[in-house]
C-alpha cells in the first residue's frame, strides 16, 4: 500500500523508534529532569555532573543565569537573584503582599504592564520586569537543554509535575512556563502521584499481579505539605483522596526552632530581619544535625545552648500534629481507615527529618520507604509517565487516575459559592449546570468560577470571570443556558456554554484572575526570542515541522492499525494525498504552509478519529454481556 | 460504551440499588484503560478530545453508581421519577426524628466528653442511612416507585446530616 512507503527514511521518524520524553520536577528550592534509559529511569546530570538544579534565576543586563551559579549571587545581588518563584506562580498581587518580608524583591508597585493585564506580580530587574512564568520558563529551559543533551535530540515531550495541591491557575501558570520554555507538555502530574508510581513500579513484578494496595504519599517540602491515598490495582494507580497544606512546611521547623532560640536567649519578639534571618539558619543546621546526631549546638551573639531530640520533637509535634490530622482527613475521603494503608511513601526534603519519620511511622503503623532519594523520586516517576504517555511501551500497564485537589464552584446570590465539582473526584470531568436570564431580552450574563472547600466566595480562590455573550433575547426566564465546565487530565478547567432552545453557542470570553491570556504567551515569546537572538523564523519553521512529525506519525500509525478496515478506498485515497501534501510543506520549510496543511490534514481524519473511537468502544464492550456481571 | 447507554448498561450492571462493588470497581478500571487521554496522549487533537469526553462520561456514571444516594437518585430517574431539589418528605415522624437529631448534633460541643458525644451520634445516624439504604432497595425492587421516591429524600436528609457529623468533627480536631 502506497501510504506506508509515505515516510521517506531521515525526514519523519519511524513509528517504532525510541521517542525523547522527560520528567521535570520543577520545585521551589530545586529542580530537576529525569528520563527512562534502557529500561529504567535515572535522574539527568549536567555536565559537571550534579543533578539538582537550584531553582534560582539570576537577571544580569545582558545575561541570564540559572542553577547554583544564580543562587551564589543571591547575597550580592539579592533583587535581580530570584528564588522560589513557584511560591508566586498563578498568585496575585495581594496574595504576595501578604508573604511580606519574605520576599525581598522590588515589585512592580502600580501594575503596569503584565501587572495591569493579568493582576499577575512583576518584579523589576535590570533585565527589566520579569513575571514569575518568565522565570520559571527559564529554569525549565535549563532542564530541557540537559534533557537534549543527553538524549540527543530535540525532545518529544515533557511530563511536569506540580504539588496536587495547586489549584487551577498554580497548573495553568506552570504550563504556559513550559510553553514559554517550548517543551510539548504531556501532562500535568502530581507529585505525590508521580512518587508513587516510582516506588510502585520499583518493587517486583509480583507486586504488578498482587491484590489491590493501598499506598499512603506523605510528602513534606520546603513550605507545603501534601497526603494522598492510592489504590494500585495491575498497574492502574488510582488516586482515592488528596489533602494537605500549602503553607506548612520545613520551613516552620526552621521558625518554630528559631522562636525558641530567641526566647532563650532572651531576645524579645520584635526582631529585626538580620538576626531573623541568622537564628532561621542557626534553627536549620541545628535541625539538620539532629538527623544524624543525639544533640545539636546552636548560638546567637552572647547566648549558646544545646537542642537535643526530644527537646526539638517537642517544638515540631504540633506541626506535624497538623500534618496527620491532614492524613486522617484524606483517609476518611478515601472511605479507609489507617488499617487499610499497606505502604506509605515519604517524599521531600522535609521527610529528612528524624522526628517526622518517627510520628508518621507511629501514625500508620509501618515504616515508611524512603529508599529513592527523596529529591528525585518525583522527577523519576515524572520520567516513567513521561515515557509510557510518548508512546514507548515499555510500561503499557501503567495508567494513572488522578483527581481534582479542590472542589470548583460558581459564585451566586449573595456571595455564596455553590460547589459544581466536588474535590477528589475523578478527572476527566465534566459537569453541567443550566442557568436561566432574568431580565426580558437580556442577552449577556457574567459568572464567576472559584476554587476551594468554603461556602463564601470571598473565602475561595477567584479563578476566572466569564462573560456570556450573544444570548438570543427573550422574555426572563425563557433562554436556557447550558454552561458545561471540563476539568482536563491535567487538571485545568475550561468553560463552554450553550442556548438550549435556539441551539447558539454563547461566546465566552475568559479572564483569568491570576493568569497569562494567549496574547501575552506570544508577545513573551516574541520577547524571549529577541533576548536570546534567536531567529524567531527559524524557530518558528522547526515547530511547525515537528507538529508536521507529529501529526503525520500519529495518523500513520492509525492507519496502519484499521485504516483499511474503518475506511473506504476514496477517503484512504483523500487522506494519502493530504499526508504526501503535508509531506511536501514539511520538506519545503515554508511553516505557514506547514500549518495550514496540519488543518487540512486534521479536518479530513476526523471521520477517522470518530470511527476508531467507536471501534475501542466496541473492543470495550466485547464480551462483555450483562450476566457476565451479574450479582445477587 | 456509547453516551447514550444508562450508566448501568455501560458498566454491565443490572439497574438494581444493590451494586456489586467489586465488580464496579474492576470494570472502572478496565474502561479507563481503553478510554483514558493518557491512552490517546501521542493520537491527534480530535481523538484526545473524544477520549477525554468519554473518560469524563465514564468517571460520572462511576461515582453515581458508586454512591448510594446518587444511585438511588438516577435509578428514579431512568424510571421516569423526578426529585427536585425543594422536595421534601412528608413523613411527620422522621422530620421529628431528624429535628431531634440536629438538636443534640449542636449540642454535642457542651457535652462533658464531646469526642465520645459525637461518635455515639455518628454511629447512630450511620445506622439509620444503612437501614434506609436497604428499605429503598426493597420497595424499589417490589416497583414502588411513590414509596422509592420517599425513601431517596429520607436518604437526601440523614446523607446530609452524616456530612454535618463528620465537619463538627474536623472542628473539634482544630482544623480550617
Amino acid at each position: 500500500m502506497a501510504l506506508l512507503q509515505i515516510s521517506e527514511p531521515g525526514q519523519t521518524p519511524e513509528p517504532h523508534q525510541r521517542k525523547r520524553a522527560v520528567g521535570i520536577d520543577l520545585g521551589t528550592t530545586n529542580s530537576l529532569v529525569a528520563t527512562v534509559r534502557s529500561g529504567s529511569a535515572e535522574a539527568i546530570a549536567a555536565e559537571d555532573g550534579s543533578v539538582i538544579l537550584p531553582s534560582a534565576v539570576h537577571y544580569g543586563e545582558n545575561a541570564v543565569t540559572v542553577g547554583a551559579a544564580a543562587r551564589s549571587r543571591a547575597g550580592e545581588d539579592p533583587y535581580n537573584t530570584l528564588l522560589s518563584v513557584k511560591r508566586l506562580m498563578g498568585r496575585g498581587i495581594a496574595d504576595v503582599k501578604s508573604f511580606g518580608d519574605q520576599l525581598p524583591y522590588k515589585f512592580a508597585q502600580d501594575g503596569s504592564g503584565d501587572a495591569a493585564d493579568s493582576g499577575m506580580p512583576a518584579i523589576e530587574t535590570v533585565a527589566g520586569a520579569v513575571n514569575p512564568v518568565q522565570v520559571s520558563a527559564e529554569i525549565l529551559k535549563e532542564l530541557a537543554r540537559r534533557g537534549r543533551e543527553a538524549l540527543g535530540g530535540e525532545l518529544d515531550g515533557a511530563v511536569i509535575t506540580v504539588p496536587a495541591y495547586f489549584d487551577d491557575a498554580q497548573r495553568q501558570a506552570t504550563k504556559d512556563a513550559a510553553q514559554l520554555a517550548g517543551l510539548k507538555v504531556l501532562r500535568l502530574l502530581n507529585e505525590p502521584t508521580a512518587a508513587a508510581v516510582a516506588y510502585g513500579l520499583d518493587q517486583s513484578d509480583e507486586s504488578v499481579d498482587a491484590a489491590d494496595k493501598i499506598i499512603a504519599v506523605y510528602d513534606l517540602g520546603g513550605g507545603t505539605f501534601d497526603i494522598s491515598i492510592l489504590r494500585l490495582s495491575r498497574g492502574v494507580f488510582e488516586v482515592l483522596s488528596t489533602g494537605g497544606d500549602t503553607a506548612l512546611g520545613g520551613d516552620d521547623f526552621d521558625c518554630a526552632i528559631a522562636g525558641w532560640m530567641a526566647g532563650q536567649a532572651g531576645l524579645g519578639t520584635n526582631l529585626d530581619v538580620a538576626t531573623q534571618r541568622a537564628l532561621l539558619n542557626s534553627a536549620c543546621e541545628a535541625k539538620e544535625s539532629l538527623s544524624g546526631q543525639e544533640q545539636a549546638a546552636l548560638g546567637y551573639g552572647d547566648w549558646s545552648g544545646t537542642l537535643d531530640r526530644s527537646a526539638m520533637a517537642e517544638l515540631l509535634d504540633p506541626l506535624i500534629d497538623k500534618t496527620l490530622r491532614a492524613c486522617k482527613r484524606a483517609l476518611r475521603d478515601a472511605e479507609l481507615s489507617v488499617d487499610d494503608v499497606q505502604e506509605v511513601v515519604l517524599v521531600g526534603g522535609s521527610t529528612r527529618t528524624l522526628r517526622v519519620r518517627e510520628r508518621v511511622a507511629q501514625f500508620f503503623g509501618r515504616a515508611p520507604h524512603a529508599d529513592i532519594d527523596p529529591d528525585q523520586v518525583v522527577a523519576i516517576g515524572a520520567a516513567l509517565q513521561a515515557d509510557v504517555l510518548v508512546g514507548n511501551k515499555s510500561r503499557d500497564d501503567l495508567l494513572l487516575l488522578d483527581v481534582i485537589p479542590l472542589s470548583l464552584g460558581i459564585e451566586t446570590m449573595g456571595g455564596l459559592a455553590e460547589k459544581l465539582i466536588a474535590r477528589n473526584t475523578t478527572i476527566p470531568v465534566s459537569k453541567a449546570q443550566e442557568f436561566t436570564t432574568f431580565k426580558d431580552g437580556q442577552t449577556a450574563m457574567a459568572i464567576h468560577v472559584v476554587q476551594g472547600e468554603r461556602e463564601l466566595v470571598k473565602d475561595c480562590r477567584s479563578l476566572a470571570r466569564f462573560e456570556l455573550r450573544g444570548i438570543p433575547p427573550m422574555v426572563a426566564g425563557a433562554a436556557h443556558i447550558r454552561v458545561t465546565f471540563q476539568v482536563d487530565a491535567d487538571g485545568l478547567l475550561s468553560v463552554t456554554a450553550m442556548e438550549k432552545s435556539s441551539g447558539v453557542s454563547a461566546d465566552i470570553s475568559v479572564k483569568p484572575s491570576y493568569g497569562l491570556q494567549d496574547k501575552d504567551i506570544a508577545r513573551m515569546l516574541q520577547e524571549s526570542y529577541a533576548h536570546a537572538q534567536e531567529d524567531i523564523a527559524a524557530r518558528a519553521l522547526r515547530e511547525a515541522q515537528l507538529e508536521a512529525e507529529r501529526a503525520l506519525e500519529s495518523l500513520l500509525a492509525a492507519l496502519q492499525e484499521n485504516g483499511a478496515e474503518l475506511l473506504d478506498e476514496r477517503e484512504l485515497t483523500a487522506l494519502e494525498r493530504a499526508m504526501e501534501g503535508l509531506q511536501l510543506a514539511h520538506n519545503g520549510g515554508d511553516a505557514e504552509e506547514i500549518r495550514k496543511r496540519i488543518d487540512a490534514l486534521n479536518q479530513l481524519s476526523e471521520p477517522f478519529a470518530a470511527r476508531r473511537m467507536d471501534a475501542s468502544i466496541k473492543r470495550a464492550m466485547q464480551g462483555h454481556t450483562l450476566d457476565e456481571f451479574d450479582n445477587d | 460504551m456509547s453516551l447514550q447507554q444508562t450508566y448501568f448498561e455501560i458498566f454491565g450492571l443490572k439497574p438494581a440499588f444493590a451494586v456489586d462493588r467489586a465488580a464496579l470497581a474492576n470494570r472502572y478500571r478496565e474502561l479507563q484503560r481503553e478510554f483514558h487521554p493518557d491512552k490517546y496522549a501521542s493520537r491527534s487533537d480530535r481523538e484526545q478530545l473524544l477520549a477525554m469526553q468519554y473518560a469524563a462520561h465514564i468517571n460520572e456514571a462511576h461515582t453515581t453508581l458508586r454512591d448510594p444516594v446518587l444511585r438511588a437518585g438516577y435509578l428514579l430517574k431512568l424510571a421516569g421519577v423526578e426529585v427536585r431539589p425543594e422536595q421534601t418528605t412528608a413523613d411527620v415522624e422522621f422530620l421529628m426524628q431528624q429535628m431531634l437529631l440536629r438538636e443534640r448534633l449542636e449540642e454535642v460541643p457542651t457535652e462533658t466528653d464531646p469526642a465520645a458525644a459525637l461518635e455515639e451520634l455518628g454511629e447512630e445516624v450511620q445506622g439509620l442511612f444503612s437501614g434506609e439504604q436497604r428499605h429503598f432497595a426493597e420497595v424499589f425492587a417490589a416497583g414502588d416507585l411513590a414509596a422509592a421516591k420517599d425513601s431517596l429524600l429520607k436518604l437526601q436528609f440523614l446523607v446530609k446530616l452524616q456530612r454535618q457529623v463528620e465537619e463538627l468533627e474536623e472542628d473539634l480536631l482544630g482544623d480550617y
